[in-house]
């Protein structure tokens, strides 16, 4: 299925290969560099790429192109979602998948990638089995490791390659136990220039860190479970009593993983936690334009806005700007026009401003383009959404766990846009 | 690649492995065995170590085993001899008490991929897949098909894949996926591993133990399988049912693909399945990873063309961020101009609008199109977008838009006159060749209409020298003899030079071919020329082939879920609405068989063998007493080869066909039985991928040339 594995860095050089079946020259990467070139930015190469005798399949992340040498017909999703598999180990495994980190841990990434793959079929790819087969670095384990002499190779098979249960191994015991779970939404918005939404959406996902000895059945309850539009589980939740009653009821998985993620796109019930007054304008034959920008917090329940990141892409007439803002601090790139204003947190008595004059190319027509200014905060102990979780009870075990609940919001990876049409001729 | 000290740096390597003294310490020969296997990652050749390696290989230490295999498996094929060392130690270890050793050692033996290794490797492969560890078994059976790749001009060892199809029942799940892949590779030429009922079954209820990746696969397996009737089929359904959802994308489309195929006779359980998988993929469509949503996307796009209106509440979704790549915005384009209705056109559109000023040109170009493709349903909405567009002048929206109009004046002939209008009053003058051959056709076809059009086509004429596209030549030809049919009294003067130049001084035949052509027909007289140029400008009815006509499901099923879906990207769609395609009458005269590819006897047997038979039924003609030969050569005329016949006389009476049409191969058997009457023939054919309408017109075919031949032999 998937042949051989080039791991391309965004400068266009092969850093790690791997092949499972037989060696495919890398020669066969020159169609991605080909790509590569043509893209104008780094994610715009195609996830597809066909060849004369090959598929390449790529997926970029941590600016590291994953690209899988395909030789037969396969489902595009099992692979692009296996590339994704791989990058996530290798996330957990190290803490970061840099290429400095994926050289460093040069040997480690071979066992993974020899363990996660077999003659070209996926084998092991369970975190937890895998962390059983090979001990993941440590800085402490590298030290022990050095003194001792002993290595970061399972000795022995993983247990929980048997239980009846395959995604939990048996003889799970912890001193303290515990279940914690995290639901965090990201929430993408665009809106127009009179402030109404174009369209919002939320996506929100249940993380769970769950240690807990033995087999535990939970439950999980929801206040109002009707919110949630699209919902997909980790494959131990019963989907049945889900239909049926609206509840959770999974045995866990030990450790981490993602209980669910969903999906809140009705309009009503998406509201936009903060909101943006601009008023930037440019004058016909003068080369000065004016900039001002203020934030303020809408609908937070009290609940204060964190780590806010306002950027904004300015046409490309502006040749510098001069802006004072009353908190935070902003870079302007000249080359790029990119803005961006760091704010810090929102304090609704004081609202963050950011107001000056933009310098223009000398006789240059007015700027026709349509600057969007994008939003990035986070907002802890609040679900957007107003998702709440009711219960979390667990059978099947005598012990009382220690249980918790946390929430947060964020602007998703499609930022909060708004569009300035104000600027069109 | 040139590496500098390499020599030094592979001399110090092989004094420390030979270094006793180091290899009584574990950590400092491990730590050299790491430096190695550094270099041959940065693509160093290391392979002169080899035979140090070999030596450290004999090792107790885990990691230093793993870094010993990958090097041997690395440099093997380069070393075989030395190589053969190695296999000792490698044996030793696929009987150790540890199953990790054990699996590891088998694995690596079977990557060795070098000549020769098979007699070494195989009794422990079939050892392994007696293990009492389910982690050796695994390896073990993929190692069956390793071997298989190592000597594939080997006969298959029909007690291997009997012992394969046997540990289907293994109780690892991971080992029954891995038996269904290995069986599949190693039974490629007799098309792959068989899924029999008692197997279909097996999978089906076991589908819940297995791991993402297997699921996805075994459901791809089970496409084979054909029902035996109804009830078994709703039975499999609903065992499929709940997997319609599953949180990981792969699983939840092969399941749908399984779904249609199944249930290719009951649109209404695949309209029901569409519906109930719409949830999971609308989450794909969002999902973090662009991949995953591009992949969606593609899948959604081809989903369209068959349940339009169940996605069409949905179109929000489809709406682009500035910070999504290329191919994603061009895929949603796509997505929302087949969304489009009465109630959410205005917002689509205005969110088009938003994208025709992107800073990509080509991503600017193809939202001016995708309005395009809207405006014809809802014309007027979008000609005031686009006549707006042209006045922000820029020469890549002009030129998008441009080519637009012409599609629209071509398919609604009510937007004539404002575009006529629009174009009348364009000031700037455009570049590329694309809109420069729209401009120039609108010019032609309707310069009755746009007064300047004879002064703006007098100016391609005078640079006609610095033109360097033939088609905008073509173009230009074309559309000056028409406004010479519409405004002599301007153009005969620049027609004059036009048509000199191109027959006198022009390189390209076809530009020159053309002017004589319309020279001569000018000769002629303007009346036959009239009849011949003046054809209509527009036609409505074309709207309707390029427009909206749904699909039924098992026009796009077989691929969905495969590559070509992501492959296809909307150039089908664009050229769609900016060529309409002519209109077809009825499927026999569309068909065209081929010889070619060529099929060998073998492969032939092999097809007949594995394909399930697509049409049984008698043909209703005479049949023709003649030689066999003679039907051979004709039927060779008609592009139908027949490949195998029984001898003249003898009956029942069989001959095998086959040919290729419309990219499926039909492969026939002729029965010409007695007991029934001598005159009656029987048909068999089986079809590979299905395709009626080509089947009926292969039948077409063949009884046409049965009947001729026996025309001619009476």
């Amino acid at each position: 299925m998937i042949h051989s594995l080039f791991l391309v860095n965004s400068s266009g050089d092969i850093f790690l290969e791997k092949h499972w079946k037989s060696v495919v020259s890398r020669s066969v990467c020159d169609y991605f560099f080909e790509a590569q070139e043509r893209a104008s930015e780094p994610e715009n190469v195609p996830p597809v790429i066909p060849t004369p005798h090959h598929y390449l399949i790529s997926v970029l992340r941590h600016r590291i192109y994953f690209v899988a040498v395909i030789q037969s017909e396969v489902p595009p999703l099992f692979v692009i979602e296996f590339l994704h598999r791989v990058v996530d180990t290798f996330q957990d495994y190290f803490g970061v998948c840099t290429e400095a980190a994926i050289k460093d841990n040069v040997v480690v990434v071979y066992e993974l990638l020899e363990e996660m793959l077999d003659n070209g079929f996926p084998l092991a790819t369970e975190s937890n089995i895998l962390k059983e087969l090979i001990k993941p670095p440590t800085i402490l384990r590298t030290v022990v490791n050095t003194i001792t002499g002993s290595t970061n190779v399972g000795e022995q098979l993983p247990t929980g390659q048997l239980s009846v249960v395959p995604w939990r191994r048996t003889g799970v015991k912890y001193t303290n136990n515990e279940a914690y779970f995290d639901v965090v939404e990201e929430i993408d918005a665009i809106i127009d220039k009179s402030g109404s939404t174009i369209t919002a959406e939320i996506q929100g996902v249940i993380d769970a860190c769950v240690k807990l000895s033995g087999m535990p059945d939970l439950t999980l309850s929801f206040m109002n479970p009707r919110l949630l539009d699209d919902v997909s589980f980790h494959p131990c939740v019963r989907f049945k009593r889900w239909e049926a009653e609206r509840i959770l009821s999974f045995i866990p998985p030990d450790g981490n993983f993602r209980l669910l993620s969903y999906h809140v796109s009705s309009q009503n019930l998406v509201a936009i936690p903060v909101y943006v007054k601009h008023n930037i304008t440019f004058r016909e034959g003068s080369s000065q334009g004016r900039f001002e920008l203020t934030l303020g917090p809408k609908q937070t329940m009290g609940k204060a806005v964190e780590s806010v990141l306002v950027s904004s892409q300015l046409p490309r007439g502006v040749l510098n700007v001069n802006l004072n803002p009353s908190q935070g601090t902003y870079t302007f790139d000249p080359v790029t026009k990119l803005l961006s204003w760091d704010v810090g947190k929102i304090n609704p008595q004081k609202l963050p401003s950011l107001k000056g004059s933009m310098s223009l190319q000398a006789g240059a027509s007015k700027p026709d383009e349509n600057p969007t200014i994008n939003i990035q905060f986070k907002i802890q102990q609040m679900a957007i959404s107003g998702l709440k979780v009711n219960r979390l009870d667990m059978y099947g075990e005598k012990y009382k766990p220690f249980k918790g609940i946390k929430y947060m919001t964020k602007a998703g990876k499609v930022p909060e846009g708004r569009r300035d049409e104000a600027a069109l001729p | 690649m040139p590496y500098l000290g390499s020599e030094e740096t592979l001399k110090e390597l092989k004094r420390a492995l030979s270094n006793p003294s180091i290899q009584a310490d574990r950590l400092r020969y491990r730590n050299v065995v790491l430096r190695v296997i550094r270099l041959m990652t940065q693509g160093l050749d290391v392979s002169p170590l080899f035979m140090e390696m070999v030596k450290a290989s004999a090792s107790v230490d885990m990691v230093q085993k793993k870094l010993l295999y990958l090097y041997m498996c690395t440099y093997a094929p380069l070393k075989p001899d030395l190589a053969l060392l190695a296999i000792n130690t490698l044996r030793k270890d696929c009987a150790d008490s540890n199953p990790m050793v054990r699996g590891l050692a088998l694995r690596n033996m079977c990557n060795l991929r070098m000549p020769g290794i098979t007699e070494y490797i195989q009794q422990p492969v079939l050892a392994g897949l007696r293990d009492k560890a389910s982690y050796v078994r695994r390896v073990a059976v993929l190692g069956c098909a390793k071997m298989q790749n190592l000597q594939p001009e080997a006969e298959i060892d029909g007690a291997v894949v009997n012992e394969l199809y046997g540990l289907l029942r293994d109780p690892d799940p991971v080992v029954m996926v891995n038996c269904l892949r290995a069986l599949e590779e190693m039974l490629k030429a007799e098309g792959g591993v068989v899924i029999n009922k008692p197997i279909a079954h097996h999978l089906l209820n076991r589908l819940k133990e297995l791991d993402s990746w297997g699921q996805s696969d075994t459901l791809t397996f089970l496409l084979r399988y054909e029902p035996r009737d109804e009830a078994e089929l709703f039975d499999i359904l609903n065992l499929l049912d709940g997997h319609l959802q599953s949180s990981h994308g792969a699983v939840a489309t092969a399941t749908l693909r399984l779904f249609l195929r199944l249930a290719a006779a009951h649109p209404a359980v695949q309209a029901d399945a569409l519906s109930r998988a719409q949830g999971p993929l609308l989450a794909m469509c969002a999902s973090a990873s662009r991949e995953l949503r591009f992949a969606a996307l593609c899948h959604v796009r081809r989903l369209l063309r068959s349940v339009a209106t169940q996605y069409a509440a949905h179109y929000k979704r489809f709406f682009c961020s500035y910070s999504e790549p290329g191919y994603i915005r061009l895929c949603k384009m796509d997505i929302l101009v087949e969304l489009v209705n009465d109630e959410n056109v205005a917002l689509v559109l205005e969110e088009l609008r938003a994208y025709c000023t992107d800073v990509l040109p080509e991503l600017a170009q193809a939202a001016i199109f995708a309005i395009g493709r809207i405006g014809q349903m809802y014309s007027e909405r979008c000609l005031g977008i686009l006549v707006s567009l042209l006045g922000l002048r820029q020469e890549h929206i002009t030129s998008a838009v441009l080519q637009t109009f012409r599609d629209l004046v071509w398919l609604c002939p009510q937007c004539t006159t404002a575009v006529c209008r629009a174009v009348a009053s364009l000031e700037d003058s455009i570049q590329d060749s694309e809109g420069k051959q729209a401009l120039i056709w609108l010019l032609g076809a309707h310069g009755d209409k746009i007064s300047s059009a004879p002064y703006v086509l007098e100016d391609y004429i005078d640079s006609l020298k610095a033109e360097l596209s033939s088609l905008v030549k073509l173009e230009l030809l074309t559309a000056t003899v028409r406004l010479f049919l519409s405004r002599p009294a301007e153009t005969q003067d620049m027609m004059g030079r036009l048509l000199h130049y191109c027959i006198e001084e022009e390189g390209d035949m076809c530009v020159r071919d053309r002017a004589l052509l319309y020279y001569s027909l000018l000769l002629c007289g303007v009346e036959d020329i009239r009849r011949i140029l003046g054809g209509p400008t527009t036609d409505a009815s074309l709207g309707v082939i390029a427009g909206h006509s749904e699909e039924p499901v098992d026009s796009w099923a077989p691929h969905f879920n495969t590559l070509e879906l992501l492959l296809a990207r909307g150039c089908v769609h664009m050229l769609a609405g900016r060529l309409p395609a002519p209109p077809s009458d009825g499927p026999h005269s569309s068909l065209s068989l081929s010889l070619e590819p060529a099929l060998s006897p073998e492969s032939f047997e092999r097809h007949w063998l594995e394909l399930d038979v697509s049409h049984v039924g008698p043909v209703t003609c005479p049949w023709p007493h003649c030689l066999p030969e003679a039907l051979q050569a004709a039927l060779q005329l008609v592009q139908i080869q027949v490949l195998a016949f029984s001898r003249p006389q003898s009956l029942p009476w069989k001959a095998y066909l086959y040919s290729h049409g419309d990219g499926t191969l039909i492969l026939a058997e002729v029965l010409r039985d007695s007991t029934q009457g001598a005159d009656h023939l029987q048909l068999t054919m089986k079809q590979v991928p299905r395709d009626k309408h080509v089947l009926q017109g292969f039948v077409a075919v063949l009884k046409s040339a049965l009947q001729a031949l026996s025309r001619d032999t009476s």
